[in-house]
């Protein structure tokens, strides 16, 4: 559509809502601050499976992964402080070896650090995974349901009321737990897999009921009639008019909502319903449960502070969002 | 003899009610009756203003005869065929013929499209020309109504109000509509550019050999714009005849309420103002008889009872759904020469 014809050659350009919002939000130094860290997340993460790939791929070339993500590897004694040099005989070799560890090391001696690392992978592997569930439900129901009314909309809001009266946190947990080790078409579930289907299946109450809630107001609007008007379908409605209009609403609940799941995984983790043959922050909380008792601190503090910044981070981001993308809240 | 008529549009009986529904079952336990009995018809090129004041069922009215709202009973006659038994999934071409813009220059357009798109859609969805031509024809559509087409790539949001409905005007009228549903479209601009879109909406009826239901609340805007002019009050039309006898002599006493609420830019003159006591009834639950009956002036015992059809009284072509107009005439001309 954006070429030039004869009769239009100059155009002046045009500042979508889109655009405009990415302006505003630029000017907030502090929640492009915590943009940054939430992208540095999704960063390691990316990473973790770069390097998972490329070790399959070039393990004939003796391509071994890099350190950092390589957290099963022993790395000094059990329960190692952090930062302190230690002299340490591993059980294949014959002179003691010096080093020391960046965030200490756990009962196995393994690097608390590169746990911490790993654990990014697992919990945005889930929050993602969760998300783009929870959207492609809820999405199309809450949209269906509100534009159609009648009986699509009295089944959708019975079916999001009775999921809303069962308390979160075990509904999600009675998901995992069915779904743990389960086949379903020739196709295993295991490890994160149960986590993220479970939180995703469960979580898509509220996406739905505000899409829901904003296409019964936004159907009514005079431009959603002008399309009408004009002779639009349904789905054309649905999928240039009311959509569009609301997928700002979408972006900042889910900015709050990805946090929500980051915590269920650490939870589903930590009851040992989660990933239980890798690291993940919720089963090095489990671990370090033990340990607090004999001094050992560091590895909960490196997990809680992983989730603790992360949550500070999307927190401050989805507001400054709000703030940004909400064309009522326009104040420049 | 079969009567063939050569109207555009012929509204007969027309009545669009809301049911009214309570409780745990969702009962039906009344209606309101937003559209009561609406009939009248129009010539291709003229334009026919829909006045009174809001909550009487004018905007209801436009809205039922481009199909947005079901209607509940009478027939829409456009060239001849009945629009309200075309099956929905027939209505294209109907919808060329028939175009709306809106009142509100901010609601009305979609946010998040480009003008070009907004203008284009109509294009777009009735598949007429192909998508480099679009361009070409949204260009020439808004240099048509005063906008540059270099705007093409800007979004609504920065455009003020007048220009705004200047798209909603390109966007209805790029289909080349024989018939156009204005719902109050100047209502929510300056007067200034009041008069900027009416006298654009005047031009290109004439370009284009256009007929407008011109629904409004501002009479001046109406008297200025109108070949006749239908009162409405309470889901019926209660005066209807052109323009310039109804300005100049009103029957119904409701319709000279309302002119005498026109302000008259004459400071020396003091005009004789008719203040209606009283709210306007409940369409769901409308006064017996005559709808204006309990705040009108005049109305006696009958008035409470029958309704008056619309019918011509010593005028022809000037109706008025009155039993007392001769009395009314005889006081409104008083009044007159007192000023």
């Amino acid at each position: 559509m954006r070429y030039k014809t004869e009769k239009v050659d100059t155009l002046i350009k045009g500042r979508s809502l889109w655009a405009d919002g990415w302006r505003r939000l630029r000017k907030r130094k502090f929640a492009m601050l915590c943009f940054v860290i939430v992208l540095a997340y999704f960063a390691l993460a990316a990473a973790v499976y770069l390097d998972e790939f490329l070790k399959s791929r070039f393990a004939a070339q003796g391509y071994t992964g890099l350190r950092m993500f390589n957290w099963s590897q022993t790395v000094g004694p059990s329960y190692q402080p952090p930062m302190e040099k230690y002299a340490w005989t591993p059980d294949n070799a014959q002179a003691p070896q010096a080093g020391w560890a960046l965030l200490g090391t756990d009962f196995l001696g393994q690097s608390t650090w590169r746990k911490m690392v790993y654990g990014a992978k697992t919990s945005m592997t889930v929050a993602i995974c969760a998300s783009i569930i929870s959207l492609m439900i809820g999405v199309p129901l809450g949209a269906l349901a509100g534009y159609f009314r009648g009986k699509v909309d009295d089944l959708v809001v019975w079916l999001y009321t009775t999921l809303d009266t069962i308390p979160y946190i075990l509904l999600v947990m009675a998901f995992a737990v069915v779904l743990r080790n389960k086949t379903i078409f020739g196709w295993e579930i295991r490890g994160i897999t149960a986590v993220y289907l479970a939180i995703g299946l469960t979580s898509w109450v509220s996406i739905c009921r505000l899409i829901r809630g904003e296409v019964l107001k936004r159907k009514e609007s005079e431009y959603v009639l002008a399309a009408r008007a004009i002779g639009c379908s349904n789905s054309r409605i649905i999928f240039r008019h009311l959509l569009p209009n609301m997928f700002h609403i979408v972006i900042i609940n889910l900015s709050l909502q990805f946090m929500a799941f980051i915590h269920a995984e650490v939870i589903l983790s930590f009851l040992g319903l989660g990933e239980s043959d890798r690291p993940s922050w919720g089963s090095m909380i489990d671990a370090a449960r033990t340990e607090l008792a004999r001094n050992v601190w560091w590895e909960m503090a490196a997990a809680t502070a992983a989730i603790f910044i992360i949550s500070l981070a999307l927190n401050i981001f989805g507001d400054a969002l709000r703030d940004c993308l909400d064309p009522k809240l326009r104040t420049d | 003899m079969v009567e063939v008529s050569n109207k555009l549009v012929e509204v007969k009986d027309l009545k669009t009610w809301f049911p009214i529904r309570t409780g745990l079952l969702r009962r039906t336990v009344g209606h309101v009756k937003a559209v009561d009995g609406v009939s009248f018809s129009m010539e291709a090129g003229k334009t026919l203003g829909l006045v009174g004041e809001s909550g009487c069922g004018k905007t209801t009215v436009g809205r039922t005869l481009i199909r947005l709202i079901p209607h509940t009973a009478g027939t829409f006659l456009f060239e001849g065929r009945d629009v309200f038994a075309i099956p929905p999934k027939q209505m294209k071409p109907f919808r060329r013929q028939v175009q709306m813009m809106f009142q509100d220059p901010f609601g009305s357009l979609n946010p998040r499209m480009t003008v070009e798109d907004i203008i284009g859609e109509p294009l777009q969805v009735h598949r007429i020309v192909s998508a480099r031509q679009r361009r070409d024809r949204v260009a020439d559509m808004m240099e048509k109504v005063g906008l540059s087409s270099q705007h093409l790539n800007r979004y609504p949001h920065e455009f003020s109000g007048g220009q705004r409905q200047r798209i909603g005007i390109a966007r209805a009228l790029i289909l080349e509509p024989k018939f156009l549903i204005c719902d109050e479209p100047v209502s929510a601009l300056d007067v200034s550019i009041q008069s900027q879109i009416i006298n654009l909406l005047q031009d290109l009826q004439k370009q284009m050999n256009l007929t407008y239901l011109f629904i409004a609340h501002d009479l001046a805007v109406v008297e200025h714009i109108s070949d006749f002019v239908a009162v409405m009050y309470l889901g019926r039309i209660v005066e209807y005849a052109d323009r310039d006898s109804i300005y100049a002599h009103p029957l119904h006493p409701y319709t000279q309420a309302l002119l005498s609420a026109i302000p008259v830019p004459v400071p020396a003159r003091q005009t004789h103002r008719i203040v209606l006591l009283g709210e306007v009834p409940s369409p769901a639950n409308p006064p017996s008889g005559c709808p204006f009956h309990p705040r009108c002036p005049l109305a006696e015992g009958r008035c409470a009872q029958q309704v008056q059809t619309l019918e011509s009284k010593d005028t022809p072509g000037h109706l008025a759904a009155c039993w007392k107009t001769e009395e009314s005439r005889r006081r409104y001309l008083q009044r007159s020469k007192k000023d």
